[in-house]
């Protein structure tokens, strides 16, 4: 069964994807998320250990705020469907922080059965700074 | 004095390592993330699912680690150590998402060593690209993970 969240014929360039709001960031989830992905850098867990390496404290692993952006993607595009995501870490998400997910849609294209849909994709700290930009490509099923 | 980095790392291939994806580690890093869908995590919807299983999210293929192409290992080869770097950028290409049960072929290989003078210091920035393959020795993704140095 092909199930769709959007289709590539309602899609258009300039459309935003709904904000994803995640946190506020907390220690629990670092470790978690450690855990979870094998990346156990005592500096997203050890605020002494940030702090010795010149940090400032504990941050929160880039990977994760990247699992944030995926979520909004694939909330608006449906899970299975990127098929393109590269960010840049722009800034350190602390612990407390609110981080925001953002997306829209640049460009479209479609070859034979395939539809691509190219989006700008970035997060942001609830003080506006972007923490971490992006692109992607998601694949979506079409009406027809 | 600023670390030099050794640069001779630039064009080393790590060896393959194998990764068989286990079902309760695809719902554990949803969950880490704070995804609740249910094709990350209802067995159910999965397999009524065009994929015929659950699927693992889009960054999952971070978790595919092995002893010998890991950050640290990597870092050691380097001359630095794990207090000293920053993720930097990551890149996943997906052809087909990566599903429980089944294993896959990773190749880790150093492909760019540059660097530039950032805000606090110079900084290196170490490229490191992925291939993953499924059994059919086709290519189910690639990663790009570039990891700051902080000299």
């Amino acid at each position: 069964m092909r199930y769709a969240k959007v289709y590539a014929e309602d899609v258009n360039v300039g459309d935003a994807l709904p904000a994803l709001v995640k946190g506020p960031i907390q220690q629990i989830q670092l470790t978690r998320y450690a855990g979870a992905s094998g990346d156990f850098n005592p500096i997203h867990q050890d605020d002494e250990f940030a702090k010795a390496a010149g940090m400032g404290g504990v941050f929160a692993h880039g990977m994760l705020s990247m699992g944030f952006v995926a979520q909004a993607l694939t909330d608006w595009a449906g899970a299975g469907r990127v098929r393109k995501l590269g960010v840049r870490f722009a800034a350190l998400v602390r612990l407390k922080d609110v981080v925001t997910c953002h997306g829209r849609v640049v460009s479209k294209s479609s070859k034979e059965d395939v539809h691509l849909v190219e989006l700008d994709v970035w997060a942001e700290n609830q003080r506006g700074e972007k923490v971490v930009t992006g692109r992607a490509t998601v694949a979506l099923p079409s009406r027809v | 004095m600023p670390t030099q980095l050794n640069r001779a790392v630039i064009g080393k291939e790590f060896p393959p390592y194998a990764v068989t994806v286990e079902r309760g580690k695809i719902k554990e890093f949803a969950r880490a993330i704070g995804d609740p869908s249910p094709f990350y995590l209802d067995d159910r919807v999965g397999a009524a699912s065009e994929w015929g299983d659950i699927i693992a999210p889009p960054t999952f293929a971070t978790t595919f680690r092995d002893e010998s192409a890991d950050t640290s290992a990597l870092l050691r080869e380097l001359g630095t150590d794990i207090s000293r770097v920053l993720h930097g950028e990551q890149e996943f290409e997906i052809h087909r998402p990566l599903q429980p049960g089944r294993t896959y072929l990773c190749r880790a290989k150093v492909v760019d060593i540059y660097e530039k003078a950032g805000k606090s210091g110079p900084m290196a920035f170490v490229v490191r690209e992925t291939t993953v393959t499924d059994g059919a020795d086709e290519i189910v993704g690639t990663m790009r993970a570039v990891t700051v140095v902080r000299l």
